[in-house]
């Protein structure tokens, strides 16, 4: 039993034929080769998987292809280009939030959809919008201040006070 | 995962007459968080999955005759974004917004939380405390039952491969209450409850003393319980931190706990206690902030 399935792709549609078990996930990696959303847990326990499905932060290895049918998936390679870089990832680059680089797909689709929606954030409003994004390298410091430089105002009173914090 | 069949039907009658046709052999799908994970562990290989996410049906927050009416396929997203609900039902937003993660939250649906059975389901201790209904759908018929009369075993409910839950309705007479939610977690965030709780309270009309109060207890018994004792005890006791302290010791002597990798019965008892005096806090501070008299 196969079903074609049609899926706006970082603004553009494209097709596939797809069995009932395929996840978001496996098509986009193995069929569409759009390997930046990784296959951590795959169970929807670590996040490495994270796309936005109408805008929304979900784990794509927990949604049958078939289901987003007619739909907008956004992955970390629509988020911007060596070239272009997004805010948010040149502020990863710059404030080093990245290790072995596995989280990091995730980590930037979750700020994404937390900017899009909030966009200026405590560092509170951060960590619960990343808590579903786990990061075995960086102890999400670094990632929560590459996210809060980019937030507008807030994010850097917030910043000096946890720099003070730790000089003391 | 095994490969299995797909349909997406588009009306509450469709897929009940789907399952039924494949009995036992179909699953309804919801959100996925925990049916497709329990099928990639092979715990379970259905031939069959209907879909229910396109039926409009079972999607949809809003006020009824009956009361608060939410769809199944809600999700925990929706229903913790809901200004509805936060106005009528609040501790049901708060259990709704502490589930998994924004991810799972995302997909994951009310109806699915609730159907899993889990004992430890988030969305079991608030719509408990506040005597909500569910509508059940099968091939020939409709009707509700009580939350309680659906946790009927844990990892079972008490719907038939051939059924469906449609919605939950909180009543009319437990919306606009002072409500509040706990859950003890081992994270902030991924995290199953190690103890939940919430509590309804409504002062009588002076103020001063408590009319009436519900409490919701998850993950200290097979499945979500009520903690009557602990209610009688409170109706007509003054409004005291000593007294609310006093009934969440004796809810704590209704709930069966057990030893598991997350906690010791015992750390659970504890919990118990500590979780249930601050949800009742939480509403009585909601019921004075209110009107006073807790509507």
């Amino acid at each position: 039993m196969h079903f074609d399935v049609r899926i706006l792709v970082n603004g553009s549609w494209r097709t596939a034929s797809v069995e009932p078990q395929v996840t978001l996930l496996d098509l986009l990696r193995d069929e569409w080769h759009l390997t930046g959303a990784k296959r951590g847990c795959d169970e929807g326990d670590c996040g490495a998987c994270t796309v936005l499905l109408d805008g929304k932060p979900v784990n794509s290895c927990l949604v049958l292809a078939v289901r987003a049918n007619g739909r907008s998936v956004s992955t970390v390679e629509g988020l911007g280009d060596e070239d272009h870089l997004h805010p948010l990832q040149q502020a990863f680059i710059e404030h080093g939030a990245l290790q072995c680089g596995y989280c990091g797909g995730g980590m930037l689709m979750s700020a994404k959809a937390l900017l899009d929606a909030n966009p200026s954030p405590t560092e509170a409003e951060i960590r619960q919008a990343l808590a579903g994004n786990l990061c075995r390298c960086t102890g999400h410091v670094k990632i929560v201040e590459a996210v809060q430089s980019v937030s507008r105002a807030g994010g850097g009173a917030e910043r000096e006070q946890a720099k003070t914090e730790g000089e003391r | 995962m095994k490969s299995f069949s797909y349909a997406a039907p588009t009306s509450v009658e469709e897929a009940v007459a789907l399952l039924a046709d494949a009995m036992p052999h179909a699953k309804p799908l919801g959100g996925g968080t925990d049916l497709l994970v329990r099928m990639k562990r092979n715990l379970l290989a259905p031939k069959l999955l209907v879909d229910l996410a396109a039926i409009p049906e079972l999607t949809g927050i809003e006020q009824i005759e009956q009361g608060l009416r939410i769809g199944s396929m809600v999700t925990h997203a929706e229903i913790a974004a809901s200004r509805l609900v936060h106005e009528q039902a609040p501790a049901v937003a708060a259990a709704s917004a502490a589930v998994g993660s924004v991810q799972t939250r995302n997909l994951g649906t009310i109806g699915g939380n609730l159907v899993s059975c889990v004992p430890s389901i988030d969305g079991g201790p608030a719509l408990l405390a506040l005597d909500a209904m569910v509508t059940v759908a099968a091939p020939d018929r409709r009707w509700q039952m009580p939350l309680e009369e659906l946790l009927f075993q844990p990892h079972c409910s008490a719907l038939t491969p051939d059924e469906v839950l449609v919605d939950i309705v909180i009543p009319s007479q437990s919306l606009g209450k002072a409500s509040a939610f706990e859950k003890y977690r081992r994270r902030k965030g991924l995290s199953l409850a190690v103890v939940n709780a919430a509590a309804v309270v409504e002062l009588d009309p002076s103020g001063e003393r408590i009319g009436r109060a519900a409490i919701g207890l998850g993950a200290v018994a097979p499945t979500t319980i009520r903690a009557r004792r602990a209610e009688e005890f409170l109706a007509g006791q003054p409004a005291s931190v000593e007294i609310l302290a006093e009934a969440a010791q004796i809810a704590v002597q209704e709930t069966a706990p057990i030893d598991d990798f997350r906690a010791s019965a015992e750390y659970r008892r504890h919990l118990v206690a500590v979780l249930t005096r601050r949800a009742l806090e939480g509403a009585l501070a909601r019921a004075r902030s209110g009107s006073g008299s807790g509507r």
